[in-house]
């Protein structure tokens, strides 16, 4: 377990949000910069770098979606959309376009810190060179490509195995069809997202005891897909 | 005029005929002339011209009769002996020949020439009987007007009678045709081939029956006849097509048009309900947003919070849950305006006193000043003092809003013109001018305007205000300052 520390960018228009937010936040043990327009969140980014970035999409003066780009033109750091707008569309393209993960306004802050942690965990697991991946039944060997569930070997095709380590990679937060595509078919490839379910609906049938009601490959509906990573999330 | 053409062609003959003689006279008495003071005989040239002249004036029929009376006075008269007809000469037969090779030469190519002219005309016509339909097909937005006007150009080209029908509706030229006792043959149903409608033409009797066709779809049936006993010309019938089919092409871009309007103003209806829904959704969610995560932080680390940020957040709790009262009764006010159930009372009431309530109840939820300019004589206003505090307190949250923090909020009371009115005057940016009248509207934000408000605060006041038989209106503020004004007007209570 990660400790809850590091600089934290909470970036809402609504000053009754941060002002909700920013106590539970720091009794977390983050050190919560605030920000309530784009501008404001891009300069701060550009002073003293932040650990993570929680953002509104619906900011009075830039879209949510450009503050994710700008911020991605040069910063790797976590970004999780925090969003009233239930537009399935926002959220992916909020995703495709570099965001980590999302929550839905209303949103607890005991849901809001767990989605916190798990990207920063996701981030470290996706920029270290761990060989394997180790969650509940399952265990994944990345250079040996050996999957077990239960200490059993489960035999996957390459497709599969792609899907399964682009959702490892991602563990905990949410991979977007067209991040799937991408990672399985390639950047080019034209391919439906109903490629991407029966593929999805394969490797459940060979990980999950119970392939119609998954607990390791989840569901965001209308999203895309997350990989269960730890009991909170 | 098909029945008339055959009376004035005979007419126009006779005349034709009939002068022959005379001009025959007149190149006798010029050889005459002639004969006398050159005293030669070899005149036939002067008949020959008159028979040229004739030919090409008269036609060739004419100009035969000139070429052989031409002939018979040039050699009784002329070819000696005189007054004898000597038809043994081989000089009179050269005459003779040579008189009727002119007349034959020359009528062939008159009358090619006439029949060009005619030609012509008939195309001129044409084409401008084919651009008065159009215009008059493209001066109207309107499919029915298209097709009282086709078949008004139909039944002019026809030069007899015509009907364009689609479904039940019936377009006849002459007007009173419809009643005429005469069958239309205009049953849609039975102009089809194998239970479709058919495209071809068909005739009915003296009828022409065209269905009108455009783009792969049905619009009608055009029908025309001429006058009773005459015949359509081939040209007639052609241009009659035409007309017909440019009627067809005519009525399916109205269509088109239409349609395309139709989606352009769904697209805005759309565009109008995602706004409405968005504007829903952000102004129900963000104060859920706020009471959630206070709520949810007071039961996770409410022992570790010191008591100062406890408050806090419970304050937060309040406040979001007041909002989200005053957006549902707002929500619920534009429900009663629009549905109609909304009950008004018309008493006398203080205006100072709502003004002030107004004022103390503003300043205390926005803690910032409102500054009121109060009438120096008190006066009853008439209306219902209930809606009108609702209808002012969103004018003045409206201001409020829309003011830089710490800039003044005014709000003037008067009597003008008879009437009670109340200004609200605030020290924002204002309005664009082609937005005013607009920010009455349900859920209009003014462009650029992204804070915090549901878009029916000042459409409720409108509301309000109307059904209280008062009005209300907007306009921005020259002078230093700036901001928009915004006036609400009632009756004063006598």
């Amino acid at each position: 377990m990660i400790a809850d520390t590091g600089r934290l960018l909470l970036v809402d228009d609504e000053p009754q949000i941060l002002r909700a937010l920013t106590p539970a936040l720091t009794a977390a043990g983050y050190t919560v910069e605030t920000a309530a327009t784009g501008e404001e969140a891009l300069t701060c980014m550009a002073g003293e770098p932040c650990d993570v970035v929680i953002l509104d999409l619906g900011l009075p003066d830039m879209d949510g979606k450009d503050v994710i780009q700008r911020i991605r033109e040069w910063s790797e750091a976590p970004i999780i959309v925090l969003s009233a707008r239930d537009l399935e569309t926002e959220k992916i393209a909020a995703l495709d376009l570099g965001a980590d993960d999302f929550v839905n306004k209303p949103v607890g802050v005991g849901e809001l810190l767990a989605r916190v942690r798990a990207t920063l965990r996701g981030r470290e697991r996706r920029f270290s060179s761990q060989p394997s991946f180790h969650f509940g039944d399952l265990k994944i060997s990345f250079p040996t490509r050996r999957v077990e569930v239960l200490g059993e070997e489960v035999r996957l095709t390459p497709r599969e195995y792609d899907l399964l380590r682009t959702l490892a990679r991602h563990a905990g937060r949410v991979v977007t069809h067209r991040q799937v595509i991408t990672a399985v078919w390639g950047p080019a490839a034209n391919v439906d997202a109903q490629f991407v379910r029966v593929l999805v609906a394969q490797l459940r049938q060979k990980l999950e005891a119970e392939p119609s009601s998954p607990k390791i490959v989840l569901t965001e509906p209308g999203v895309g897909y997350r990989l269960k990573a730890d009991d909170d999330a | 005029m098909n029945a008339r053409k055959p009376a004035t062609g005979a007419y126009k003959s006779n005349w034709r005929y009939a002068a022959v003689p005379g001009i025959v006279l007149v190149a006798a008495g010029l050889a005459e002339i002639l004969f006398r003071t050159t005293h030669t005989s070899r005149l036939g040239s002067v008949f020959l011209i008159a028979t040229l002249f004739t030919s090409y004036w008269l036609g060739s029929g004419p100009g035969y009769l000139a070429a052989a009376m031409g002939f018979v006075i040039y050699n009784i008269y002329l070819v000696g002996p005189r007054f004898d007809l000597a038809l043994g000469a081989t000089e009179s037969f050269i005459a003779l020949g040579s008189f009727l090779a002119v007349a034959t030469l020359m009528g062939s190519l008159t009358g090619r020439v006439r029949d060009e002219a005619e030609r012509a005309k008939t195309r001129a016509s044409t084409t401008q009987a084919l651009l008065d339909a159009t215009r008059d097909f493209a001066a109207s937005p309107d499919e029915d007007f298209i097709r009282e006007r086709l078949a008004h150009h139909l039944a002019a080209a026809a030069k007899g009678a015509a009907v364009v029908r689609e479904g039940h509706s019936l377009f006849t030229s002459p007007l009173e045709l419809a009643r005429l006792d005469e069958p239309l043959p205009l049953d849609l149903a039975s102009h089809t081939v194998d239970g479709e409608p058919s495209v071809a033409t068909t005739y009915v009797d003296q009828w022409t029956l065209r269905p009108l066709f455009a783009d792969g779809s049905a619009l009608g049936l055009a029908a025309w006849r001429p006058e009773p006993g005459a015949q359509l010309a081939a040209e007639q019938q052609t241009l009659l097509e035409i007309l017909a089919d440019a009627g067809a092409a005519a009525i399916a871009r109205v269509r088109l048009a239409a349609a395309k309007a139709n989606a352009e103003s769904r697209v805005r209806t759309e565009e109008l309900r995602n706004a409405l829904l968005s504007s829903i959704s952000h102004d129900l969610r963000t104060p859920l947003a706020a009471i959630m995560a206070s709520a949810s932080s007071l039961e996770e680390f409410g022992d570790s919070f010191d008591a100062a940020t406890r408050r806090d957040l419970t304050a937060t709790i309040q406040e979001e849950a007041e909002r989200l009262n005053a957006f549902v009764a707002n929500f619920l006010n534009m429900t009663k305006i629009e549905s109609g159930a909304i009950v008004v009372q018309r008493t006398p009431f203080s205006l100072r006193e709502v003004v002030d309530r107004t004022i103390r109840r503003q300043e205390l939820v926005h803690k910032r000043e409102v500054v009121a300019v109060q009438p120096r004589a008190a006066f009853e206003a008439s209306g219902d003092p209930v809606l009108f505090e609702q209808a002012l307190s969103n004018v003045v949250e409206n201001a409020i809003r829309y003011s830089p923090p710490g800039a003044p909020v005014q709000i003037a009371c008067s009597r003008e013109e008879g009437r009670a009115v109340v200004r609200v005057t605030d020290s924002g940016g204002g309005v664009p001018p082609r937005e005013l009248a607009r920010i009455f509207d349900k859920f209009y934000r003014s462009s650029g305007v992204t804070s915090a408000g549901t878009g029916l605060g000042l459409s409720i006041t409108r509301g309000f205000m109307e059904a209280m038989g008062g009005e209300v209106t907007a306009e921005n503020r020259t002078g230093p300052g700036g901001g928009l004004a915004v006036t609400l007007k009632l009756a004063v209570a006598e």
